[in-house]
């Protein structure tokens, strides 16, 4: 359903939009009139439109998102290459994210009040109102740059890494990764501790929490064993929730870091003009954002023993 | 001899001022903003020289900060601490404007949704659910691939025209919780039409959710505006945003590093103080 609603969107957007392909790749005297209208007849474009939307639907139930351009391949084989990439940058992300951000909660709500709540309540907001794309510059100007301590960009070095042994690609991957998952990791913590920092103050006058207080246990252990635990199930719809945030990031991050991901292709794209592609990646965008949610609300209704057996 | 026994209500602008001016943080926060909002209303008066014109483009061209040029030049010799000023106008209205446009749209689609109520209620939520789940960058990048080089205006009617999902929803909700509430039974028993019970009487209800709606939306606003500036699709080139300074320098980060640290950091502190208002207002009208 999201997906149809997605293609019908996406269709509508491109053939609204003044000019086509052609008119922007050819856009030069030297190409005649009758090689631009073979080329868009070769294409299909001068067919009407409702023929077009539904070869175009059709070819997408197939899995067909159409030819890249400026890739000379279809959008569905560079996708194919970019998108464990970007996969794997937002895994990092993500859990590292939620780590992070369940950590820098906890130490908060422990010392709910204090200086450091407050400075740790100050950072967070100060990452979270920060756009993705200036941390990302931020942390290339300081780590590359300024301090060189890791590669510039790119997933592996373009030169060494056929060379090196097994460890040392792995070493060499590692490193490549670091940065732009760390700036991604950093930007969704932020997200995550906010938010975190308030499920677990909503938990804290709870009945169960009292009772465990008057049993003497230490706040130590009242905080990881009896408020954490019923403060994680918010955190689970967090993470359907954070997917949007973590794919916006990436495109960003990616282009910054030439990370070889679904983002860096896509945002190269719009430099080309490649429609088919950047159409490609927001059609594949959405329906990761869609998973994303399917597969948060599946772990609500595991981990949640009220909603078991239902 | 009239006696009221009501107590005294609370109207939703005296809340929010109380609310924002009872914590130390949202006070900073005010004064922040509302020193950018005076740069950015008086940007001419303010700004050392013209932010477009570019006066030696080879003696000038790219300076760090220095006396003369505090945030430094920009390879085509602009001031860039000038061009940073006349962003904060640029970035502020597309922000606040867009966003007026989102509140626009949101309230009417949720308003009518939860009013309405059955089939139509299902159907225009199903939808909502479909522009919800695709990104909003990805939505955008889709659209201004599409139409290359638009013009400002039609730039904030798109930031807006993505950006009012979430609120329908909580509108909708809200309507649907107030629906049959007892002021609006009176209202339909005294002869008042719907539109006048929308309108009267369960939209100044909104208020609060649509204010908060409303401050952190001119955050969101800023930061993807100036993130779709960076990728050369959002303000048209020579215009100052914030993004576009950055764009400008993206070329040479790491010699140019004074084209994205300072727009960037007057971008922060907005949106930081943006959000820290958002917070100060939604605990304002949750404590009620």
């Amino acid at each position: 359903m999201i997906v149809a609603i997605v293609a019908v969107i996406t269709f509508v957007l491109i053939h609204l939009a003044p000019g086509d392909p052609f008119s922007a790749v050819l856009d030069n005297p030297n190409v005649s009139e009758s090689v631009r209208a073979t080329l868009r007849a070769q294409y299909g474009l001068d067919r009407p439109l409702p023929e077009q939307f539904l070869r175009y639907a059709g070819a997408l139930a197939r899995g067909e998102l159409g030819w890249s351009f400026s890739y000379e391949r279809p959008v569905r084989e560079v996708m194919a290459t970019a998108l464990p990439n970007t996969l794997l940058l937002m895994g990092v992300a993500l859990v590292g994210s939620f780590a992070l951000g369940i950590l820098v909660a906890l130490i908060q709500v422990a010392r709910r009040g204090s200086f450091t709540d407050h400075a740790l309540s100050g950072i967070s907001l100060f990452f979270f109102s920060m756009p993705d794309f200036w941390l990302a510059i931020l942390t290339l100007l300081a780590f590359t740059y300024w301090l060189p301590i890791f590669p510039v960009g790119g997933a592996v070095d373009p030169v060494m890494h056929e060379y090196l042994s097994w460890a040392g690609r792995v070493a060499d991957r590692l490193r490549h990764l670091a940065l732009p998952a760390l700036t991604l990791t950093i930007l969704a913590s932020a997200t995550v501790a906010r938010f975190q920092r308030a499920a677990l103050l909503d938990v804290l006058p709870a009945d169960y929490i009292r009772t465990a207080r008057l049993k003497g246990l230490t706040e130590r252990q009242i905080l990881r064993r009896h408020a954490l635990r019923n403060a994680l199930l918010p955190i689970i719809s967090l993470i359907g929730l954070s997917f949007p945030a973590l794919l916006t990031g990436a495109f960003f991050i990616e282009k910054i870091f030439a990370w070889p991901g679904m983002g860096f292709a896509v945002v190269s794209a719009i430099g080309t003009r490649d429609y088919p592609l950047v159409v490609g990646g927001v059609i594949i965008g959405s329906i990761m954002v869609a998973l994303g949610s399917l597969l948060a609300d599946l772990l609500y209704a595991w981990a949640d023993p009220r909603l078991r057996g239902h | 001899m009239a006696i009221s026994l009501a107590q005294p209500r609370q109207s939703p602008l005296g809340l929010a001022v109380r609310g924002i001016l009872r914590k130390p943080s949202s006070r900073v926060a005010v004064f922040i903003l509302g020193v950018i909002i005076l740069v950015g209303l008086f940007a001419p008066l303010i700004a050392p020289y013209d932010p477009a014109a570019q006066p030696d483009i080879v003696a000038l061209k790219s300076l760090p900060p220095s006396l003369a040029h505090p945030f430094g030049t920009d390879p085509y010799s602009r001031d860039v601490l000038s061009r940073v000023i006349y962003g904060a106008r640029l970035s502020l209205s597309i922000g606040i404007l867009a966003t007026v446009v989102s509140l626009t749209f949101g309230v009417a689609y949720g308003a009518i949704a939860g009013y309405a109520g059955g089939v139509i209620d299902a159907v225009m939520m199903r939808v909502l659910d479909a522009f919800l789940s695709i990104p909003r960058l990805l939505l955008l990048l889709g659209v201004l691939v599409a139409w290359p080089r638009l013009s400002v205006p039609a730039l904030v009617v798109f930031l807006g025209l993505t950006g009012w999902f979430g609120l329908s929803r909580i509108v909708r909700g809200q309507v649907l919780a107030l629906k049959h509430a007892e002021f609006v039974t009176a209202a339909l028993a005294l002869g008042a039409s719907r539109r006048r019970i929308l309108v009267r009487h369960l939209l100044p209800n909104l208020v609060s959710p649509i204010v908060v709606a409303a401050t952190v939306g001119v955050a969101h606003v800023i930061v993807l505006e100036a993130g779709l500036s960076y990728l050369g699709i959002g303000v048209p080139q020579p215009l100052a945003s914030w993004g576009n300074i950055i764009q400008d320098g993206a070329d040479q980060v790491a010699t140019l590093w004074w084209m994205s640290l300072f727009p960037g950091l007057f971008m922060v502190l907005t949106v930081m103080t943006l959000n820290v208002l958002g917070e100060a207002l939604r605990d304002a009208y949750e404590r009620r």
